[in-house]
């Protein structure tokens, strides 16, 4: 390593002059909670008794590990993740690559994909709990006209998490569509063209070609999208809060019932502690992901 | 004859799919139209349309409130966070300020779930640091914008301003006025696009408005979600009131077509 000229030396405080101000905020917004929710993770702390005055160690992890609500909390949202995940990839897929090959209409169908995306959770919550009512709603009724017997979305235990998957998948099915459609359009024409030459099926070409080149975009969406996944809140809150029982209790929503209902800060910091390891494995893969895509 | 068949059969598809996002929306545009006996009635009736439900929801309720709530927390967290994201995402990308840990940091920070973040945010609020809940709901928007905004722009200021600011720079530019008169403006759609989007997950933002926020501060987000048990199942000024929260959000929306996408793959993808 060489010694920096005055002028790198300029240019360096220069740039941390400003990035000052980004990492200061970043530090008491971010940072800083961080911290506190791990120290409170170490203590008895209720809302009923809030103090830092009983040092209860890891015992607060202990307890968490050990309740049986937690960890079926935590099956719950695996299920709920892999469930919504891998089917909105499966139609993202499908239609991204069926709107690759399109010309005409391609806006007007983007357009509408797009609006999902940006509509407030709660929306989407409150739209859908009207639409699926089980005597007032509209789906019941066209599947009346259809000689189906009236479903109980939101009321049967098992019918429910479906329902929250279905409702996942309707407000973030376009994100995989948008990032996969952008990865198929980035594609170099050439080994289309090659395998054309050689004969080679539409199927063949799917697998051999634009399988492997999309893997980086394709593993980069799966893993952004898995992390969202495990995040959802507002669904959960608006629509069944954790019901019917604990048929839709995702951690997060656990957590924050633990907080605020059973008034437990102290567990649920540790639970949100453990819950933070997970998502910063994630995150380190993603940005393994990440680099090695720049790369190439 | 074949490719004819395969267009059709992708047309179909599109269109099948196209369907399944506009017609909930749709249905719940019809339903805010109609009086409110005519939205519970099923086989559908046209019935009376108008825009009584969307008078209701203005005058019954404190929709206005907040609206103005909403705007004024998504307002102040954009206006905090998007300078200091664009002067860092700046540094970083010309200077490489901070290398890899720094964009490591921020990737991060926005995947930190809310429900981490809250927690200790509401025992500082309660204890440390007793804050109005506008205040404290627009503090932990700049947790979920600031990190956000910054991964975003760091692939804006790349080498496209460079030479101009060389340029500038032999001229006798400082590093500060090269970066202030010569980059923000080149980059300037970009860094607004940033705010939009920011500005958009504050307004969508749920767990931070319902939990940091007290009754005064209520957004729309909160207010909606309150309306439900207010107003039993009274549909059809509901259907109204989501759809007044969106309008703000799909207007926005040909705009921010083009950054969209960048934004929602956290600059993996142009």
């Amino acid at each position: 390593m060489t010694a920096a000229t005055p002028m790198e030396m300029r240019d360096r405080r220069f740039g941390w002059m400003l990035t000052a101000p980004g990492l200061a905020l970043l530090a008491a917004v971010v940072l800083f909670p961080i911290l506190w929710a791990g120290t409170t993770s170490f203590f008895d702390y209720t809302l009923i008794m809030p103090g830092y005055d009983n040092f209860a160690g890891f015992g607060n992890y202990a307890k968490a590990a050990g309740d049986g609500e937690f960890l079926h909390a935590a099956w719950i949202t695996v299920l709920f993740v892999l469930a919504v995940v891998s089917i909105q990839f499966a139609i993202g897929l499908l239609v991204a690559l069926m709107l690759n090959d399109t010309e005409r209409g391609k806006g007007v169908y983007y357009l509408i994909l797009l609006c999902p995306l940006l509509i407030n959770p709660v929306v989407v919550g409150l739209m859908w709990r009207m639409i699926l009512h089980p005597t007032l709603g509209i789906v019941n009724w066209l599947l009346s006209t259809v000689g189906i017997e009236p479903v109980n979305w939101l009321g049967a235990p098992d019918m429910a998490f479906w329902t929250v998957v279905l409702v996942d998948i309707w407000h973030q099915v376009s994100f995989m569509v948008v990032l996969l459609l952008a990865g198929l359009s980035s594609l170099p024409a050439e080994p289309y063209e090659a395998a054309r030459v050689d004969g080679a099926s539409a199927l063949q070409r799917f697998w051999h070609i634009t399988l492997p080149m999309m893997k980086p975009v394709i593993a980069i969406t799966l893993l952004i999208r898995m992390i969202f996944a495990i995040k959802t809140y507002d669904i959960i809150y608006i629509m069944t809060r954790g019901g019917p029982g604990t048929a839709t209790d995702l951690i997060s929503y656990f957590i924050y019932r633990r907080a605020f209902v059973s008034l437990d800060l102290g567990e649920a910091c540790a639970m949100a502690a453990m819950l933070l390891i997970v998502i910063a494995g994630m995150t380190a893969l993603l940005w393994r992901t990440m680099r090695t895509a720049q790369d190439d | 004859m074949r490719p004819k068949l395969a267009v059709l059969a992708r047309h179909l598809v599109l269109a099948g799919f196209s369907a399944a996002i506009a017609l909930p929306l749709l249905w719940v545009l019809r339903v805010s139209l109609t009086d409110k006996l005519t939205a519970y009635k099923l086989p559908p009736e046209i019935g009376q349309i108008g825009l009584h439900n969307y008078a209701e929801v203005l005058t019954q309720y404190d929709f206005g409130k907040w609206f103005g709530n909403s705007v004024a927390v998504a307002v102040a967290a954009t206006l905090v966070s998007l300078p200091a994201a664009a002067m860092m995402a700046y540094a970083s990308a010309r200077y490489r300020t901070g290398g890899w840990p720094l964009l490591l940091g921020v990737l991060a920070s926005q995947m930190i779930p809310p429900i981490v973040l809250v927690l200790p945010m509401f025992l500082v609020f309660m204890t440390l640091l007793p804050v109005p809940g506008l205040v404290a709901i627009t503090i932990a928007h700049v947790a979920v914008n600031l990190p956000f905004m910054a991964w975003i722009m760091v692939s804006f200021f790349d080498a496209d301003t460079r030479s101009l600011e060389e340029a500038a720079r032999s001229d006798g530019a400082s590093r500060w006025q090269a970066f202030r008169m010569i980059t923000v403006p080149v980059a300037m759609p970009g860094i607004i696009a940033a705010g939009l989007l920011g500005f958009i997950m504050s307004w969508n933002e749920f767990l931070y408005a319902l939990i940091l926020g007290d009754h005064g501060s209520q957004t729309l987000a909160v207010g909606l979600a309150s309306m439900e048990t207010h107003a039993g199942v009274n549909i059809a000024p509901l259907a109204a009131a989501t759809l007044l929260a969106l309008a703000p959000v799909l207007v926005l929306l040909p705009f921010l077509q083009k950054y969209l996408i960048k934004g929602l793959s956290l600059g993996a993808l142009k």
